[in-house]
C-alpha cells in the first residue's frame, strides 16, 4: 500500500521565467490584457511627453526670477519693511520664533526617541538653515540674519540635549514649553512700546508664510479641544446643551469660511465699543478656529459613534464615573480611530489660512497675487509663481499626512 | 411640617453631587450663558447701528441695486432690485455648483477607479493626481488657472478654433442655441422635459419586464428613443406652427473696432478658472471616496461576478459599484456641499458669485441683513443637496433579501 505514496521530496520546478522577475512583474502589472497593454502604452507616452515638456519648461522657458524678486516677503510678508518696522531691522523677531520652534522639535525628537520625529526635526532645521544660503533678497537682511537662520540646527540639538540631560523629558513638558514659546513668539512679533529694538509692529503687517503658520498652529491647538467639547455636547443627554451644540456646529458648517471671515470683519467691530482695540488677525484666528472646530466635532462624533457601547458599559461596571469613562475609555479610542479624519481637518485648516486675503491680510498667496496684480509686466510669470506656492503648500500638507500615517502605524489602528 | 423636617434632615446624596440636580443646573447655566452671549452681541450691534446711523432692516431689497454684475446666467439690468440681484448672484452659484458637481463626480469616479486599476502606471498616475490636487489650497489652484487665462492674447488677436470657438483673455466663446421666440423655446423645453419623464417611465417598465420574464427588452434603447421621438415631433410641430425652428444657433463673431467677440455663449475667464479649479480639486476628494467605497465591497463579490462570466467592467458596473454606492453617497454629498461652499472663492478671481455680490452689496446695504440672507441661501442649497442625496440613498440602499 505504501508504494502509492511518494515519500521523497517533491521535485519542485522553477516557475517559468515569464512569470517571475521584471518580465513577470510587467506581465502582471502592465500587460495583463490587451486593453491594459494599450492603456500602459498610451499613459507611458503621456507621462514621457509630460515629463519632457515639464522639465524643459522648468529648466528652460520658465522664469523663476519672480520668486527671487519677492524673496523674504514670502516668509514674513511686509513685517520687516520700513513702514512696518521703521528705523531698525526687525527680522530677528520672527527668527527667534523659528528658533524656539526648532528647539521644541528637537525636544520632540528626544522624547519620541528618533523615528519620524527625528526626520521631521532634522528636515525643518536643515531647510531653515538652507534658507540662509539662498542668494535672494531678504528685505534689509544682513549677515546676522543668515547666521540666525543657520542657528536653527544648534537650536534643534539644544532641544535634544534638554531632554537627554535635564529632567524636561515628558510629553507634558513639551506641551507646556510649546505653548509658552508660541506666546513668547506672539509677544516678540507684536513688540512692546518703549523698549529698544522692540518697536510695536501692527498685526496688519504680519504676513507671508509666517502668518499662515501662526494661524494654523493656533487653529490646530485650539480647535481640537473645542471640537471635542462640541462633539461631547452633541452626544449629551441634556437637551439644552445638545441643541446649542447642534446649532453652533450646523451654522459654522453651513456657511463658507470666506463668508464668515468677511462678515466677522463687518459685524464684530459693531458688537464692541468704538474705542475697543480691534485686531483683524485675532478675529481671523477666532473665526478659523471656530469654523474648524465645528468640522472637528463631527469627525470626533463619528469616532465616538463607531465605539462599541460595551466599552462604556464595561467601564461603568468597573465603577468608573461618567467623566472617567469619557476621558479614559471613550475619547482615547474614538480619537485614535479617527486620526486620519482629524489630520485631514488640520490640513484643510492649513489650506484655509490662505483665505485671510478677504480681510486684507497678506498671507503667502496674497503676497504673490498682489504683486502680480500691481505689476502687470509680471503677468506672464504668474504660472511660475503659483506653481511655486502650490509646491510650498504641498510640502507642508503632505508632510502632515505623512506624519499622521506614521502615527497611525505606531498606534496600530485596525490591527487589534 | 413633617415634610419640612424631612427636607432639613435630608441624608441622601449631597445636592452638588446629585445627578438630576446637576443636569438641570448645567442646562440652565449653559442655556442662560448662550442666550446672554447672543443677546449681548445683537444688542450691541443694534445700538451701534443706531449710534452710528448705519442702515438696517430689509427694506433695501426693493431698491434699485444700481451696480453691474460681471457675469450672469439670468437677464440682469442695473435698474433691477437688490432682491433680484441677489437671486441672479445665487443663480450663478447654483449653476456653477451643479456643473461642478457633475464634472467633479465623473472625473472623481474615473480617478478613483484608476487608483484601483491593476495597471501599475494608471494607478500611480491616479495616486499622484490625488496627492497633488487635494494637498494644494483651492485658492492657489484658482489663481493658477485664472492667470493662465489672463495671460492669453486679448480678444482682437485671440485664438479661433473650428471657426466658432474663440479663446482669449476674456474667456471662451462658443456657438450656442438661442430660442428664436421665447414662448416657443420654453414650450419646446417643457415638452422635452415631459419626454424625459416618459423615457424614464418606459425604461422602468421595460426593465421590470426584463427582470421578471428574462426576455431581452432593451430598456435603455427604448427609453432614449422615447425622449428623442418626443423632442423631434414637438420640434417639427412647432416649426410648422410658428414658421421657424424653436432654436437657432448663435455664432460668436468679433465686432466693432476692438474686435470684441459677441454672440454665442461666452464663459468669462473667471467662470472657467472657477470651474476647472473646483472640479479638479473636488475630484481628488471624490476619487478617494470612490476608492474607499469600492474597497469596502468584499473581494468575493468581484470574484463571484468574474466566475459567473462577467467581464471586469461589467462586474464593476453591475456588481461592485451598486454595492459601493451605499458607502460612497453620504461622504459624496458632503463633497457636493463643500464644492458649493468653495465656489465662494469666486470673488478672488473676479467672478460674481453669491458671496462676491453680497460683499459688494454691503457697501450700500445693511451688512447684518445681507449676512442673514446669504446664510439662509447657503443653508437652502445645503438642504437641497442633502434631500436629493438622501432620496437617492434610499433608492440604492439594501432593500431586504
Amino acid at each position: 500500500m505504501t508504494d502509492d505514496v511518494n515519500t521523497g521530496a517533491a521535485s519542485v520546478m522553477a516557475p517559468p521565467r515569464s512569470e517571475v522577475g521584471v518580465i513577470g512583474w510587467m506581465r502582471a502589472n502592465l500587460f495583463s490584457t490587451w486593453y491594459n497593454a494599450l492603456m500602459t502604452v498610451v499613459s507611458f507616452v503621456v507621462v514621457v511627453w509630460f515629463l519632457w515638456f515639464g522639465l524643459t519648461w522648468v529648466f528652460g522657458d520658465a522664469e523663476w526670477g519672480v520668486i527671487g524678486t519677492l524673496g523674504g516677503q514670502f516668509i514674513i510678508g511686509q513685517y520687516n519693511t520700513e513702514t512696518a518696522c521703521p528705523g531698525q531691522n526687525c527680522f530677528w523677531r520672527p527668527q527667534v520664533g523659528l528658533l524656539l520652534a526648532t528647539l521644541i522639535l528637537g525636544m520632540v525628537w528626544g522624547v519620541a526617541g528618533g523615528g519620524t520625529a527625528k526626520r521631521v526635526a532634522l528636515a525643518v532645521a536643515v531647510v531653515a538653515a538652507a534658507l540662509a544660503l539662498i542668494p535672494y533678497s531678504f528685505d534689509r537682511m544682513g549677515m546676522d540674519v543668515r547666521v540666525l537662520l543657520v542657528a536653527n540646527i544648534p537650536a534643534m540639538f539644544a532641544g535634544l540635549a534638554l531632554t537627554r540631560y535635564t529632567p524636561l523629558n515628558q510629553v507634558r513638558h513639551i506641551a507646556i514649553l510649546g505653548v509658552i514659546s508660541f506666546l513668547v513668539t506672539l509677544f516678540l512679533l507684536r513688540g512692546i512700546e518703549g523698549l529698544p529694538g522692540m518697536t510695536p509692529v501692527s498685526v496688519l503687517h504680519w504676513g507671508g508664510l509666517m502668518l499662515n503658520i501662526l494661524l494654523a498652529v493656533a487653529g490646530i491647538v485650539l480647535s481640537l479641544p473645542i471640537g471635542i467639547a462640541l462633539a461631547l455636547g452633541r452626544r449629551s443627554q441634556l437637551p439644552v446643551v445638545k441643541l446649542l451644540c447642534v446649532v453652533f456646529i450646523e451654522i459654522f458648517r453651513g456657511v463658507p469660511l470666506i463668508t464668515l471671515l468677511f462678515m466677522s470683519q463687518v459685524l464684530v467691530p459693531l458688537a464692541f465699543p468704538e474705542d475697543f482695540p480691534q485686531n483683524s488677525l485675532f478675529r481671523a484666528a477666532v473665526v478659523i478656529t471656530l469654523f474648524s472646530s465645528a468640522y472637528m466635532a463631527e469627525n470626533i462624533r463619528g469616532g465616538l459613534q463607531a465605539l462599541h457601547p460595551g466599552q462604556a458599559e464595561a467601564a461603568k461596571a468597573l465603577g468608573l464615573s461618567g467623566w472617567q469613562i469619557t476621558f479614559l475609555i471613550s475619547l482615547p479610542q474614538a480619537i485614535r480611530n479617527v486620526i486620519p479624519a482629524i489630520v485631514g481637518q488640520f490640513i484643510a485648516l492649513f489650506k484655509d489660512t490662505s483665505l485671510v486675503y478677504i480681510i486684507g491680510m497678506l498671507d503667502v498667496v496674497e503676497i504673490g497675487r498682489a504683486f502680480i496684480q500691481g505689476n502687470p509686466e509680471y503677468l506672464r510669470y504668474a504660472k511660475e509663481l503659483f506653481i511655486f506656492l502650490a509646491i510650498v503648500f504641498w510640502i507642508f500638507t503632505y508632510g502632515m499626512s505623512y506624519v499622521s500615517r506614521r502615527v497611525e502605524d505606531h498606534l496600530r489602528v485596525g490591527v487589534r | 411640617m413633617a415634610q419640612m423636617t424631612g427636607l432639613l434632615t435630608y441624608q441622601g446624596i449631597p445636592v452638588w453631587r446629585h445627578a438630576r440636580i446637576l443636569r438641570w443646573v448645567t442646562q440652565i447655566v449653559s442655556g442662560f450663558l448662550a442666550v446672554v452671549l447672543v443677546l449681548w452681541f445683537f444688542l450691541n450691534i443694534g445700538s451701534a447701528i443706531q449710534d452710528r446711523n448705519i442702515p438696517y432692516g430689509f427694506s433695501f431689497l426693493d431698491r434699485e441695486y444700481q451696480t453691474p454684475i460681471g457675469h450672469h446666467f439670468l437677464p440682469y439690468e442695473s435698474s433691477d432690485s437688490f432682491l433680484y440681484a441677489l437671486g441672479v448672484a445665487a443663480t450663478n452659484t447654483v449653476v456653477v455648483s451643479i456643473i461642478g458637481v457633475i464634472l467633479a463626480t465623473a472625473l472623481g469616479i474615473v480617478i478613483g477607479v484608476g487608483r484601483l486599476s491593476g495597471n501599475w502606471i494608471i494607478s500611480k498616475l491616479a495616486l499622484a493626481y490625488v496627492e497633488f490636487f487635494r494637498n494644494v489650497p483651492l485658492l492657489v489652484q484658482l489663481f493658477f488657472w485664472f492667470y493662465i487665462f489672463l495671460a492669453l492674447p486679448p480678444e482682437r488677436d485671440g485664438y479661433v478654433f473650428f471657426d466658432g470657438l474663440y479663446v482669449n483673455n476674456a474667456g471662451v466663446s462658443l456657438p450656442w442655441p438661442v430660442p428664436s421666440d421665447l414662448t416657443m423655446g420654453l414650450v419646446w423645453l417643457a415638452v422635452v422635459l415631459i419626454g424625459v419623464l416618459a423615457g424614464v417611465i418606459v425604461h422602468r417598465i421595460l426593465l421590470k419586464r426584463e427582470t421578471m420574464t428574462g426576455k431581452a427588452s432593451y430598456p435603455l434603447v427604448y427609453g432614449v428613443i422615447t425622449v428623442i421621438a418626443v423632442g423631434a415631433v414637438t420640434w417639427i410641430v412647432l416649426m410648422i406652427a410658428g414658421g421657424e425652428s424653436p432654436f437657432v444657433i448663435s455664432q460668436p463673431a468679433p465686432q466693432g473696432t476692438f474686435a470684441r467677440v459677441a454672440g454665442g455663449f461666452t464663459a468669462p475667464a473667471g467662470l472657467l478658472a472657477l470651474l476647472i479649479g473646483l472640479v479638479m480639486y473636488t475630484a481628488s476628494f471624490i476619487a478617494e471616496i470612490v476608492r474607499a467605497g469600492i474597497t469596502s465591497v468584499g473581494k468575493g463579490q468581484t470574484e463571484a461576478a468574474r466566475a459567473l462570466g462577467l467581464s471586469n467592467l461589467s462586474a464593476l458596473r453591475h456588481v461592485t459599484f451598486p454595492q459601493a454606492l451605499r458607502v460612497i453617497i453620504p461622504p459624496l454629498i458632503s463633497q457636493f456641499l463643500n464644492l458649493t461652499k468653495n465656489s465662494s472663492l469666486a470673488g478672488a478671481i473676479g467672478y460674481s458669485d453669491l458671496t462676491n455680490v453680497a460683499k459688494t452689496m454691503t457697501q450700500t446695504a445693511p451688512a447684518v441683513s445681507i449676512f442673514v440672507l446669504i446664510m439662509l441661501s447657503y443653508l437652502a442649497m445645503s438642504l437641497a443637496y442633502s434631500l436629493a442625496g438622501n432620496l437617492y440613498n434610499r433608492y440604492v440602499r439594501i432593500t431586504g433579501a
